[in-house]
């Protein structure tokens, strides 16, 4: 079976063909958004989403660890950025960095928990703690607005030395959240080909292993835990600025169950790349659906369900095996674990 | 003045309706490993044929439907809660030979297959049954109220709980009793012997799978009188399911029904002294007895922890 | 046509803080800018939920929309243009109810958007809808918050909120039934509005409350509460619990023969939520804006009409949902006739203070669109189970009406602060 391991890298480079393309339609989206029947309000949307799904993969792809309530932390992102909004100060930056901040902190927190945990009983675990912040959500109406939200968040402008951008349009925000798409790719890009990405997956390939060789196995699970949950504050506070709202529902755990959905259908399991295709597939997929019948969730379930039970290594496992194909290259080059 | 007696007896009837809700699921994780996120749309879906058997609403017009309608409503629901939970049985086997294609896999693809399903199945629900609230209608002799230690609880409430008694007993003589618990269970473990020993392991995955989503549709059936019925019943129970799961330890049935018993307790006593808290304490307890426990009460290794 | 009215893309892409610094050129230029000719038809984006919580709830709203349309488009539509309807699943969650305001509003290029239950999502989408002042009527959400402190100038409230059902009921109720209340309340923010305007009334009445037992939204087992409401023995129970709650809670109560003794003041009680249930599961005091046999003249055709309109449909009467669906349809479709344009500030205007006959309305008092708050204060109705139904869809019995001005919500009046025309953006749809 293919794996992360056995798509090929080259880890060496900082810029590969797949990150010069990425960057082409990331930048380019706002031009034909339009043309093929979407609009940029849903492009932001995948933006934000491709930041939370690509922090995530560090964790579910390549550790190997399942979280199963990390949309605690994307609320926990979003609420955060509202309200240093309304009590601190209207800051782009100060707001983010809250965000980026109080999900880092709440996943170190839990992540300290969990990280003596594995398997089933992990992803039991991170459940528990996401039904406790979600829960926690909702009651502290006082601080976060309850099930109504936190409402009326602003959308502060963008202050660069020279000049200031206001992000109220939504292209704006649009680019602005592409930049840090594309700069925290890059940067994953290189976390998870650096000696710290490969102990990463020397977990996920065998935990027991790992620790023989004198890895503290916790301590890397605590750092892959807490990064990914402060992905997920950053996509939660570009979130609550794209919705100029912070809600509870976000973190409940059937939302939580979306990004593990999409990871995998996008084939998170075997590429770098998976999530991207996973979280653009669910979005548009919804939203054509969901314009055609009231009844898409149906639809979305069963293809959901033929992907699962015949291309199981998602997208961009379907991709690498056409492009094998095609480019008829000998595919010697799997074997190759790191 | 709150008094405790009562609550703490209420809490044990939670208890057990807790484990009748988890029992299938139960099941299919302990002998399967796989975690049949498609528990809750079962659970629904068993609650729904039970309201057509008992009602016949496609053919009430026919002669036939007539006369079944002329039956007294006890011998309508009997029949229902036999017939009822094995065609959620045969639904779950057909959902058992697709999720064949993920064996061998690692067990998220079984979980992720058994996720899709459940929403296609609580759609199909949708759009067979209608979005609305309905009403599974109860025998009147165990319908209304009771008079016990100085307050008034359900009669069905009881019934329930001793349905749930009931079928805990079903699955442990069925897991510990016949020879088909044995070698299911050597089957979890070590299919290359049960394969030795002549016994086809996929009619055995089949009939489990199965077993295990009749229960959840015939929880289903005893809880929806309580619960109410709409499609999306069953959200509220995959997650208490797997909850009891942990806290018992996977792989031991015991573990669970105590969990469960435990769960009940906890939740019906934070609801007499802090009601707000209620839903919150079945988690709150998890985490305690998974920090000190990291296989829950009483479980063993299992292959979902790698 | 005026020169300075902006036409939807423009205002689309310069986004609602005009006058910003915005030094950002992008490709939205190139965007078609559409004509806005006159037998362009109108277009409204239905936002109703089609699954999640109140998927039942939002099919029976989208059905009073859809049949206030079809009234008009057999005449000719609104100023000689026909009506179109696009509808999206909002799912009862509030960040898909944002995208599907985005969605509607820039892709579907919607005039206006009307639908919502849950109050989360209709301030969701009213919050975008304000952005880009769109007109937004939300049909069915109750929560008191939806025309007090979260209230836009784009949104227009057309059920009765918590505070004015408590109004109606708490008086009547205290000398009918007893002082000695006990509050059940839902422990999420409209529960907790409800419940804080039942206390008021009760300070105010000369009430008592004994205690108050919070459920956490979700519950589905109200077993420790009931007992705790046993043991302590109050003459009243009033229970503000929404949803899926309240009909686990109702299905309790029930079996446990508690229905009428404690009496119970249940805050509202939507038509949907209770068709074709048992009558036992229906106990206590409720509160509606809308019943299908109101001895009223009109009501008879339109229950007709209903049924003509939607033969197969499992609900063969309309209820308070479909009702006020139908009604905020009809009544901005009406605004737009009378302004004689589909500007939206001019529609605002129209909508803003404009009475509505009880005749109209169905109702047995005038009601009307409160300019402070956008509400439509009208006649709230108390109902309890009916003993003497006529048939089997029959089964509330109307025991009270109140005219809307002893049940006016001085709450919302106080904490709304709608924002300036000029604030709003303005544009033809």
């Amino acid at each position: 079976m293919m794996t992360l391991s056995n798509i090929s890298a080259r880890s060496n480079q900082w810029i590969t063909p797949n990150i010069a393309i990425m960057a082409v339609f990331l930048f380019t989206a706002p031009f034909w958004l339009t043309a093929v029947g979407l609009y940029d309000y849903i492009g932001l949307e995948i933006v934000i989403w491709l930041i939370y799904a690509m922090g995530f993969n560090l964790l579910f792809g390549y550790t190997g660890l399942h979280s199963f309530g990390h949309g605690a932390y994307l609320g926990v992102g979003a609420y955060a950025f509202g309200l240093f909004q309304h009590e601190v100060a209207v800051s782009l930056w100060g707001g983010l960095f809250a965000a980026v901040a109080a999900a880092g902190i709440a996943g170190l927190f839990v992540g300290l928990f969990l990280s003596h945990r594995r398997g089933l009983y992990y992803a039991l675990l991170t459940i528990a703690f996401g039904q406790i912040f979600w829960f926690s959500a909702i009651k502290l109406r006082g601080i976060t607005g309850g099930e109504d939200g936190l409402l009326n968040i602003p959308r502060p402008e963008l202050n660069l030395l020279v000049t200031s951008i206001d992000l109220n349009n939504n292209v704006a925000l649009y680019y602005f959240a592409a930049i840090i798409l594309f700069i925290l790719i890059l940067f994953l890009w290189r976390l998870v080909h650096s000696p710290f990405g490969r102990i990463l997956q020397a977990i996920r390939q065998n935990e027991m292993r790992a620790s023989f060789a004198g890895y503290e196995v916790w301590r890397f699970k605590l750092a892959a835990f807490t990064i990914s949950a402060m992905f997920a504050g950053m996509a939660g506070g570009l979130f609550s600025m794209a919705q100029q709202s912070a809600y509870p529902d976000v973190m409940a755990v059937h939302q939580s169950g979306l990004i593990v959905m999409m990871v995998l259908i996008g084939g998170g399991l075997v590429s770098f790349w998976g999530p991207v295709f996973g979280v653009i597939l669910y979005y548009v997929a919804r939203d054509i659906l969901g314009g055609i019948t009231e009844a898409w969730l149906l639809w979305y379930g069963l293809m959901f369900v033929l992907m699962v039970m015949f291309r199981p290594e998602g997208i961009a496992g379907v991709i690498h095996t056409l492009n094998q194909r095609f480019s008829k290259r000998p595919a010697t080059q799997k074997a190759q674990v790191t | 003045m709150t008094q405790l007696v009562p609550h703490i007896f209420n809490g044990l009837t939670l208890g057990l309706l807790f484990a009748l809700i988890a029992l299938g699921f139960m099941l299919i994780v302990g002998v399967m490993e796989v975690i049949n996120l498609a528990h809750g749309s079962l659970f629904a879906l068993g609650a729904y044929f039970a309201l057509t058997i008992i009602g016949v609403d496609p053919i009430a017009d026919t002669g036939l439907g007539q006369w079944w309608l002329s039956l007294p409503l006890v011998s309508r629901y009997v029949v229902a809660l036999f017939v009822a939970p094995v065609v959620t049985g045969l639904i779950g086997m057909l959902l058992e030979l697709c999720l064949r294609r993920t064996y061998g896999r690692a067990p998220l693809y079984g979980l992720l297959l058994t996720f899709g399903a459940g929403i296609v199945i609580e759609e199909t629900i949708r759009l067979t049954w209608g979005t609305g609230e309905q009403n599974l209608t109860i025998p009147d002799a165990i319908n209304g109220a009771t008079f016990f230690i100085g307050s008034i609880f359900s009669k069905y409430k009881f019934f329930a709980a001793g349905f749930s008694i009931l079928a805990i007993i079903g699955v442990w003589l069925f897991l510990e009793k016949t020879p088909y618990g044995a070698i299911i269970k050597a089957g979890a473990h070590d299919s290359e012997m049960v394969r030795a020993l002549g016994y086809d392991l996929s009619k055995l995955r089949l009939l489990v799978f199965g077993f295990g989503a009749s229960l959840a549709g015939l929880a289903g059936i005893v809880m929806v009188p309580i619960w109410g019925l709409r499609p999306h019943v069953g959200i509220d129970v995959v997650i208490p399911a797997f909850l009891i799961i942990a806290l018992g330890g996977v792989g031991s049935f015991g573990g669970a029904v105590i969990a469960a018993i435990l769960v009940g307790l906890t939740v019906g006593i934070t609801g007499a002294y802090a009601s707000a808290w209620s839903m919150m304490s079945m988690y709150i307890l998890l985490i305690i007895v998974l920090g000190f426990r990291s296989r829950g009460l009483f479980g063993r290794a299992s292959a979902l922890e790698n | 046509m005026s020169i300075n009215k902006i036409n939807r893309r423009t205002l689309l892409t310069t986004g609602a803080a005009a006058g910003g610094v915005t030094t950002f050129f992008g490709p939205w230029k190139y965007n078609r800018v559409l004509a806005a000719g006159h037998t362009k038809p109108i277009k409204i984006g239905l936002t109703s939920d089609a699954s999640g919580q109140y998927a039942n709830s939002g099919a029976s709203d989208r059905r009073g929309m859809l049949m206030a349309i079809a009234e008009y488009n057999e005449k000719g539509g609104v100023l000689g243009r026909m009506i179109e309807t696009t509808h999206i699943d909002t799912e009862t969650t509030p960040a898909t109810g944002s995208r599907v305001a985005e969605r509607m509003i820039s892709r579907e290029e919607v005039g206006f958007m009307i639908g919502a239950v849950s109050s989360g999502v209709a301030n969701a989408i009213s919050q975008v809808a304000q952005k880009y002042g769109v007109i937004y009527l939300n049909t069915n959400s109750s929560s008191p918050t939806e025309s007090g402190e979260n209230c836009h100038r784009v949104k227009f409230v057309w059920d009765g909120n918590g505070s004015n059902f408590a109004q109606a009921a708490v008086k009547n109720a205290i000398t009918a039934y007893g002082d000695k209340w006990m509050l059940l309340t839902n422990d999420y923010g409209w529960g907790h509005d409800t419940a804080a305007a039942t206390r008021k009334l009760l300070d105010q009445y000369g009430g008592t409350v004994v205690d108050e037992i919070l459920v956490p939204q979700g519950t589905r087992d109200f077993s420790s509460a009931l007992l705790q409401i046993q043991q302590a023995g109050p003459d009243v129970v009033a229970a503000a619990v929404g949803g899926d709650d309240q009909k686990s809670m109702r299905q309790q109560v029930a079996q446990l023969g508690m229905g009428s003794s404690p009496a119970w003041i249940n805050n509202q009680q939507d038509w949907p939520d209770v068709y074709g249930l048992p009558i036992e599961n229906l106990f206590g005091v409720f509160g509606t804006t809308w019943y299908y046999k109101l001895d009223l003249p009109g009501v008879a055709d339109f229950v007709a009409k209903y049924q003509a309109m939607y033969p197969d449909t499992s609900m063969r009467v309309p209820g308070n949902v479909f009702y006020n669906g139908y009604m905020a349809t009809k009544n901005l479709l009406a605004a737009i006739e009378r302004a004689g344009t589909t500007n939206n500030i001019a529609v605002i205007k129209e909508l803003e203070g404009h009475v509505m006959s009880a005749e109209d309305r169905m109702q047995h008092h005038d009601a009307y669109i409160d300019p402070v708050t956008h509400q439509v204060q009208q006649t709230i109705y108390l109902a309890t189970a009916n003993s003497a139904p006529t048939e089997t869809d029959d089964l509330f019995e109307i025991v009270s009406n109140t005219s809307p001005d002893e049940v006016q919500d001085m709450g919302a009046q106080a904490s709304c602060n709608l924002e300036s025309y000029d604030d709003t953006p303005t544009f033809d749809a």
